[in-house]
């Protein structure tokens, strides 16, 4: 009694993982899972406000196909980023391009000299 | 829905090898821990399927601009504030509505949660909660008792009272909150 009695006021271990939260959402949880959510949800004010929002999803079945496409898409918005990182760095540094046209230069004339010492040997 | 190689690694890890690497795939474990709650504040807030996932998107995008740009130590509290305010600006700019202050908000959900701990530290609390929950309004006091001590949940004890789900979650949060506020008064006036 005592120890139900502390639950009341304890913040302890609020964290809820997203496929439990699903779980319940779609009414796949036992009571006592059930309860321990809802106890979780009254101390985690972040997991309380979803919770209420994702109950007016109409299809709480189709949340985590939903959620799949919102991780897709950020995987891609977070590969563009890289990938513009990278032009940014190579735009930042001109003399790397200079170096390289320089160097397919020097190989194009040095392949046309050997090729004229060979012939005129 | 989350790569579970990453399961172990905690919040506050993830952040720091994203600053220490610069590498956006760390970025990207961590936000995908909270789509789905994400998902729920932006409904709650906007009260429509389509709006939330936009919001969600943007909610990302503006969280992998701000994180480049400055550091962040309490993620999860730093990414609900993100989310609230921009929900917030949004119905703003739809109904000309004036934001409210978040922050403040969040510092006193701090406060409260230091409270409580403060006050389960006292032996003495038990019994004035004992007393205080008999104090309680009798819907507040029934549904307390039933989820808290009976460890019911809210469907269970719709189905017992005959409140709605609604109304039984609402009476377990104004119950709670009167009950610490009771103690209080209990340990005050003991003094």
């Amino acid at each position: 009694m005592s120890e139900n009695l502390k639950d009341i006021l304890s913040n302890l271990s609020t964290e809820i993982d997203q496929e439990t939260l699903l779980l319940y959402l779609q009414d796949k949880l036992t009571s006592e899972k059930k309860h321990e959510v809802e106890k979780k949800l009254l101390e985690n004010e972040f997991a309380n406000d979803a919770a209420e929002g994702l109950q007016d999803f109409r299809n709480k079945e189709h949340l985590a196909t939903l959620v799949d496409h919102l991780n897709r898409d950020l995987k891609k918005k977070l590969h563009n980023k890289r990938t513009q990182r990278t032009k940014i760095h190579l735009k930042e540094y001109p003399w790397l391009y200079f170096a390289v046209i320089l160097i397919i230069v020097l190989i194009v004339i040095s392949y046309f000299i050997i090729r004229r010492l060979l012939n005129n040997n | 829905m989350i790569a579970d190689k990453h399961k172990h690694i905690t919040d506050q890890q993830l952040l720091e090898n994203f600053y220490s690497s610069q590498d956006n795939e760390w970025l990207g474990v961590l936000l995908q821990r909270y789509t789905l709650l994400l998902l729920g504040v932006c409904m709650k807030y906007l009260k429509n399927e389509e709006e939330a996932r936009d919001a969600v998107q943007q909610i990302f995008l503006k969280a992998i601009t701000e994180l480049k740009k400055y550091r962040v130590e309490y993620f999860k509290s730093w990414i609900y504030m993100v989310a609230k305010n921009h929900c917030l600006m949004k119905l703003r700019d739809e109904h000309g509505k004036n934001p409210v202050e978040l922050s403040e908000r969040y510092l006193e959900a701090k406060d409260e949660a230091e409270d409580n701990s403060n006050l389960l530290q006292k032996d003495v609390t038990l019994d004035m909660m004992a007393e205080g929950l008999k104090e309680l309004h009798p819907e507040q006091q029934q549904c307390v008792t039933l989820f808290y001590l009976e460890k019911k949940s809210y469907q269970e004890i719709s189905g017992a009272t005959g409140f709605t789900m609604m109304q039984v979650k609402s009476y377990i949060q104004n119950g709670k909150r009167n009950l610490r506020l009771l103690v209080e008064k209990k340990l005050k006036n003991k003094k």
